[in-house]
């Protein structure tokens, strides 16, 4: 069947079966970008809420890491080397991008391979890469530093703010108050740690839960397999419907990357807090790639609280338009909080596709 | 930031492959895939090739951006 079709039946299907509000959160900024990109809050019944849950690692680094970052960046013997959507996320008084303006040698790369090219290429210099990212983008990290250790790079260093989806997800399903019917399960992080991965959601708190990928049929699909299991027309568990990329243990090789290099501990997440061993960070084996162990930040500001409802925002309790600075004070040109900064932070999303709410 | 696209790759050197997907060619690490060979369809995320996937999956995968990208143009 034509795929056009296809979604058009399911759509209807999915808008004919709802017969009171159903909240299905997902929890990845790209699966946010899809959805506004292709219309499909338009598509669906205003019964159908979909909510987007801390599912951007850029919304959620805490401005502690940005004023470690713009501290090292005022080293003269100091290279940044930055994914390009940390450039405009703002610390307590600066951000990377306003001190590349005057002057800091900062850099956006592509990917933390070129972090090793930069360390050869100046090697009177300190390299330090702003490895920020989920379980997708965290052995790509780990397999960098074991490149480093094997070629006997001393002067490449990782400052982390790697998180791990599971113990927020655990931290939203707990909180009673959410009423979540179903989620959708990021697709690439479970390309990497398996389908079975986020098996808990159902099993634990009998939460319907897809793994989806990222085009329109995909999320299409997976909307309609969780109004389906909440009729209780198809059983109830977690479902892989991404099953061209994804497996039920996921990559072996990279999850061996992940024990090999990095321990857990608390992790800050921006707006929300603490969350108990939701942190990778890199272990002592390879302590002297981690750019905290090996740097003095002595010099950072007292943390000022931003005065936007990220916190709402990211646990999906509220959509940017409630926040008072939205669109006037916040805006992409010049973010408040980190959601209006990364193309795939949910205020910045409505901001290009959805500013009346 | 968990982007990933789906490519092929064209040839392998050591560590490393050219992947092609729509045209475009990237020099992506291949040491996270068991078993790379020329004519494998991979995703790629951040200059790594994180997973093989089959044939079908990839074909799916461009034939929408195809589609997509045949929209965008008939706007302009």
């Amino acid at each position: 069947m034509n795929e056009k079709l296809l979604i058009a039946k399911m759509v209807q299907e999915i808008n004919g079966s709802v017969d009171k509000d159903i909240v299905i959160m997902e929890v990845c900024g790209t699966h946010t970008q899809s959805i506004a990109k292709y219309g499909i809050w338009d598509m669906l019944s205003p019964n159908i809420k979909l909510v987007s849950g801390p599912g951007c690692p850029v919304c959620v680094t805490d401005k502690k890491y940005i004023d470690m970052a713009v501290s090292l960046s005022q080293k003269e013997d100091v290279i940044i080397a930055t994914f390009g959507d940390l450039m405009k996320v703002t610390g307590t008084i600066s951000c990377l991008s306003e001190e590349k303006s005057t002057g800091k040698d900062i850099r956006i790369i592509y990917s933390p391979i070129h972090s090793i090219q930069l360390a050869k290429e100046f090697p009177n210099k300190k390299v330090v890469f702003l490895a920020v990212g989920f379980e997708t983008t965290a052995p790509l990290i780990g397999k960098i530093i074991m490149m480093a250790r094997e070629q006997n790079i001393s002067n490449l260093f990782f400052l982390t703010s790697l998180k791990l989806m599971k113990p927020i997800l655990i931290e939203i399903l707990n909180d009673k108050s959410n009423c979540i019917d179903g989620i959708i399960c990021p697709g690439h992080v479970a390309t990497i740690k398996g389908s079975t991965y986020f098996s808990f959601i159902t099993n634990d708190y009998n939460i319907k839960s897809v793994v989806s990928g990222f085009e329109p049929l995909d999320i299409i699909s997976g909307i309609y397999l969780i109004m389906q299991q909440c009729k209780g027309n198809v059983y109830g568990h977690n479902r892989n419907l991404y099953k061209r990329c994804v497996k039920e243990k996921g990559n072996h090789i990279a999850n061996k990357i992940l024990e090999e290099v990095f321990d857990h501990k608390d992790g800050n997440w921006r707006g929300i807090g603490m969350i108990s061993n939701s942190a990778m960070i890199i272990n002592n084996e390879y302590e002297d790639f981690d750019a905290e162990k090996n740097f003095y930040f002595n010099d950072l500001p007292e943390i000022k609280e931003d005065k936007c409802i990220c916190r709402d925002i990211l646990l999906g309790k509220k959509i940017p338009v409630s926040c008072k600075l939205f669109g006037n004070q916040c805006t992409p040109q010049h973010p408040v909080g980190a959601c209006m900064v990364s193309s795939e932070g949910t205020c910045g999303i409505y901001y290009r596709y959805r500013k009346e709410g | 930031m968990c982007l990933a696209i789906p490519a092929q790759i064209k040839s392998i050197e050591g560590a490393y492959g050219e992947a092609m997907y729509l045209g475009v060619v990237q020099r992506v690490n291949i040491e996270l895939i068991e078993s790379p060979s020329a004519g494998d369809y991979i995703l790629i995320h951040a200059g790594f090739a994180i997973e093989k996937i089959d044939e079908d999956g990839y074909v799916e995968l461009e034939r929408i951006m195809r589609c997509l990208l045949e929209e965008c143009d008939s706007y302009e």
